[in-house]
């Protein structure tokens, strides 16, 4: 009878066992092996299809958290630019020269050029999610002027690190409004619909290097009619601010057919977080309902998802939304007592017809201008329809440019801020903006 | 390997859990959504309800066999032709199932956390945990699952409650889909999605009792219907149905969306154990099921001497397919489409075979003694 391996034996064999298998394979890989890119820039190349500009970050150079150290934001990236045919052919290209291996798991934008988006995109964004390493939830921008640019001009000085900076300007929309989340799986989802289209965060680089610079030329504030822009009337890139930061996002670009169609200023994008059901809340600014010239601003949020009806009359489609808004008070410049509930009506009527203005005119920019649904209102057409084919065949994206919008907004003032009263500003000569 | 193992209803349940689910983790839910469209989910109930009368049909007839599996019936029908023939049958099937997605599985690690590694490396590690499990036996592995099977299920809840975010209820629109005759018709053939469920009838000696045979039989249909359902119905509400019918691995690309902020986020990695615990459970109990069918088919004395040529066989079997693709299509396009053939009308075939020869038998006996 054979003996029984002792067990002393079989602790040995398990254990040089576990040694073989668990302190590698062919699969290991070192951190300290990888060069982990943060940004990609796309721009129309000169001598290839592709200008492909990579933000590495530099690992030792990147600020700590409480502790501190390193070096500053610039330190912490490198910037390199190179032309391919291809994403994946450049990234083979940069592992020539760079010494550590390129990994994109880390990657946090995608950035188009205005120019490259113009002219389609739509053969990149098929060929992504089949990366492993390319994440769904990496966000999508579209840069006035060039990629190259806008990665250059990202020089985050509150965030050491730059994928920090990416990571919290992607999520800004939540309290601005001005912004979404265009996050691939998102834009890539909506390429391949039939009833929505996608969006893109437009990005830019500040045109004005000192106060003196300041201008209003690029402002959407007159084609509004207004007689002074408000927050919402600017796109990236015209923001009327000097400093140190650069890099700006407001707005989206808006695509139909893999090509980028149009743009969208900051209040429009507004416009369609509150059609989409996505608004978070913003500061929203209004000129007082009495006194014109002065502002109110109200901490305006999202009560309930917007109800949409969508119907065909004469083949044409009627859409109607209802947009159900709450704000807090948070300014009231001119002193009227808004907070009482005899005035308070007053102020929630002046919000409803604003904000209804401001959404009926993009809407129809939509459908007029872009011809792309890209609040997807076909959603609720395509529930009419029994089986895929028949709603295939409809063809919605193609009518959507015939569609005419009733739309209503329902504002509730919920909380006063922390004053429950406006009372006048006194001076020698009496009351001042009181009424 | 002892016929004295005896397990509960729980266990038992579980562990055809396992057998039928594992394919969810696969491309189960991509795979409805391809026949059916936005429809899928109409097409798991309208299997469902048939497996459920298949099934009880299948226990009508079995109550006249209370502990036997479906060899020894067979021995009663046909006498050692039809067992011999029900055992090639049953392990030619499980043999079949078991290198296909043993080449699946290994494929899909390869693509999802090993890319560098050879695909036979990543195999290897597979065929042990089968053989490990082969050697421990039946109960080690129900056991196992009974404690497993729970947290994977939990694991699956996380993930597809996880992407609630982005859920999109007008993704179920147009509510027939591909139309009708798709989820009818073609559907039909989609019952195979419970082929596993003819495992039953090799535990049925280990759960004892016929009214332990209907529980096992019906809970594990109902729990596996239930996750069927749940993750078609999740699977289309975050893709629409023109990228879902993209995804191999839908379960997979579910769990890379979850991301709540910046500190709650690349969660695959609950999916990647939930996925290797699924794999090894499910492997090692077919592969167990093969071994223990093959013995008593052509009645041999022990199992664990086959253990080693059975998993060689397999791990040579499941390289066979030059490549994923063609893997994918011997499950999909074959399998999953004519299995229910050999898995659900051919024991119901035995069983009525057996049921009348018993009725004959007795009415011989009777008539003996008649004349007696």
């Amino acid at each position: 009878m054979k003996k029984p391996l002792s067990s002393i034996v079989r602790t040995i064999i398990i254990f040089a066992m576990l040694c073989i298998t668990l302190t590698g394979c062919y699969d290991s890989r070192e951190i300290d092996d990888m060069a982990y890119i943060v940004a990609i820039g796309l721009d129309t190349g000169k001598t290839n299809k592709l200008m492909m500009t990579l933000q590495l970050v530099v690992p030792p150079k990147i600020k700590g958290g409480d502790g501190g150290g390193g070096g500053d934001a610039e330190e912490g990236s490198q910037i390199i630019t190179l032309e391919a045919p291809t994403i994946y052919s450049g990234l083979n290209m940069a592992n020539n020269f760079i010494s550590r291996q390129i990994n994109l798991s880390h990657t946090k934008v995608l950035v188009f050029s205005e120019e490259f988006a113009r002219n389609g995109i739509a053969d990149l964004v098929i060929a992504l999610p089949k990366g492993r390493e390319f994440r769904p939830t990496v966000n999508i921008l579209v840069a006035k002027g060039t990629a190259v640019d806008y990665i250059k001009s990202v020089k985050p000085e509150l965030e050491g690190n730059p994928a920090k900076y990416y990571e919290l300007n992607n999520i800004s929309h939540l309290h601005t409004g001005f912004t979404a989340d265009t996050m691939f799986h998102n834009f890539y989802i909506q390429s391949k619909s039939l009833s929505i289209q996608p969006v893109a965060t437009l990005a830019g680089v500040s045109k004005y290097k000192s106060p003196e610079d300041l201008s209003l030329a690029d402002s959407t504030y007159k084609d509004k009619g207004r007689p002074a822009p408000l927050e919402g009337d600017f796109k990236a890139g015209s923001l009327p601010k000097s400093g140190s930061v650069q890099s700006e996002i407001m707005g989206l670009a808006v695509f139909d057919r893999g090509k980028m169609v149009g743009e969208l200023d900051g209040e429009q994008t507004m416009g369609y977080l509150m059609v989409r059901g996505k608004f978070n809340k913003a500061y929203v600014t209004m000129p007082d309902p009495i006194e014109k010239e002065r502002f109110v601003i109200l901490n305006i949020r999202q009560a309930r998802k917007p109800n949409k009806n969508i119907k065909m009359v004469n083949d044409k489609p009627v859409i109607d939304i209802r947009i159900m808004l709450e704000g807090d008070i948070t300014v009231i410049q001119s002193g009227i007592n808004y907070e009482s509930p005899e005035k308070m009506s007053i102020l929630e009527r002046g919000y409803e017809e604003f904000i209804k203005k401001g959404v009926s005119d993009f809407l129809v920019m939509t459908s007029k201008d872009f011809q792309s649904d890209i609040c997807g209102l076909g959603s609720g057409m395509k529930k009419k329809f029994l089986t895929w084919d028949q709603w295939k065949d409809f063809k919605w994206l193609s009518r959507y440019k015939e569609a005419t919008f009733n739309v209503s907004v329902d504002v509730k003032i919920r909380r006063p801020g922390l004053t429950i009263r406006s009372s006048p500003i006194t001076s020698t000569e009496g009351e001042i903006y009181a009424r | 390997m002892s016929s004295k193992i005896i397990f509960g209803k729980w266990e038992g349940t579980v562990l055809l859990i396992n057998l039928i689910c594992t394919q969810i983790i696969l491309g189960f839910p991509r795979v409805m959504t391809e026949m059916a469209g936005t429809a899928a989910w109409i097409t798991i109930i309208y299997v469902s309800v048939i497996m459920l009368v298949a099934f009880w049909l299948i226990s009508k007839l079995y109550s006249r066999f209370e502990g036997m599996d479906i060899i020894d019936i067979s021995q009663i029908a046909g006498g050692g032709i039809l067992r011999v023939i029900t055992g090639l049958v049953m392990t030619a099937y499980i043999m079949y199932i078991i290198s296909i997605v043993l080449r699946e599985f290994a494929e899909d690690m390869k693509v999802i956390i090993l890319p560098e590694s050879p695909i036979s490396f990543v195999t290897l590690f597979f065929v042990a945990g089968m053989i490990v499990g082969a050697y421990l036996g039946l109960e080690a592995i129900v056991r196992l699952g009974a404690i497993f099977i729970p947290l994977i299920t939990i694991g699956f809840l996380f993930i597809t409650i996880g992407v609630s975010p982005y859920y999109d209820m007008a993704n179920l629109f147009p509510v027939l889909g591909a139309g009708p005759e798709k989820i009818f018709g073609e559907g039909f053939f989609r019952i195979s999605i419970f082929s596993a469920a003819s495992i039953l009838f090799f535990i049925a000696p280990y759960i004892r009792t016929n009214r332990n045979f209907k529980i096992v039989g019906y809970a594990s249909i109902l729990i596996s219907s239930c996750l069927f359902l749940w993750s078609v119905l999740s699977y289309i509400m975050v893709f629409p149905y023109t990228v879902s019918i993209e995804n191999f691995l839908p379960i997979y690309q579910m769990a890379r969306l979850i991301n709540y902020g910046r500190f709650f986020q690349r969660v695959e990695s609950v999916f990647v154990f939930i996925w290797a615990a699924t794999a090894l459970l499910y492997l090692s109990g077919a592969f167990y099921f093969i071994i223990h069918i093959f013995r008593k088919t052509f009645k041999l004395e022990y199992e664990k001497p086959l253990i080693a040529p059975f998993a060689i066989l397999i791990f040579n079997i499941s390289l066979l397919p030059p490549n994923l693709a063609t893997a994918i299509q011997l499950e999909e396009e074959y399998f999953r489409k004519y299995i229910w053939i050999v898995t659900i009308v051919f024991p119901i075939i035995v069983l009525s075979i057996a049921n009348i020869s018993q009725k004959r038998k007795k009415g011989e006996r009777k008539g003996e003694k008649a004349v007696e």
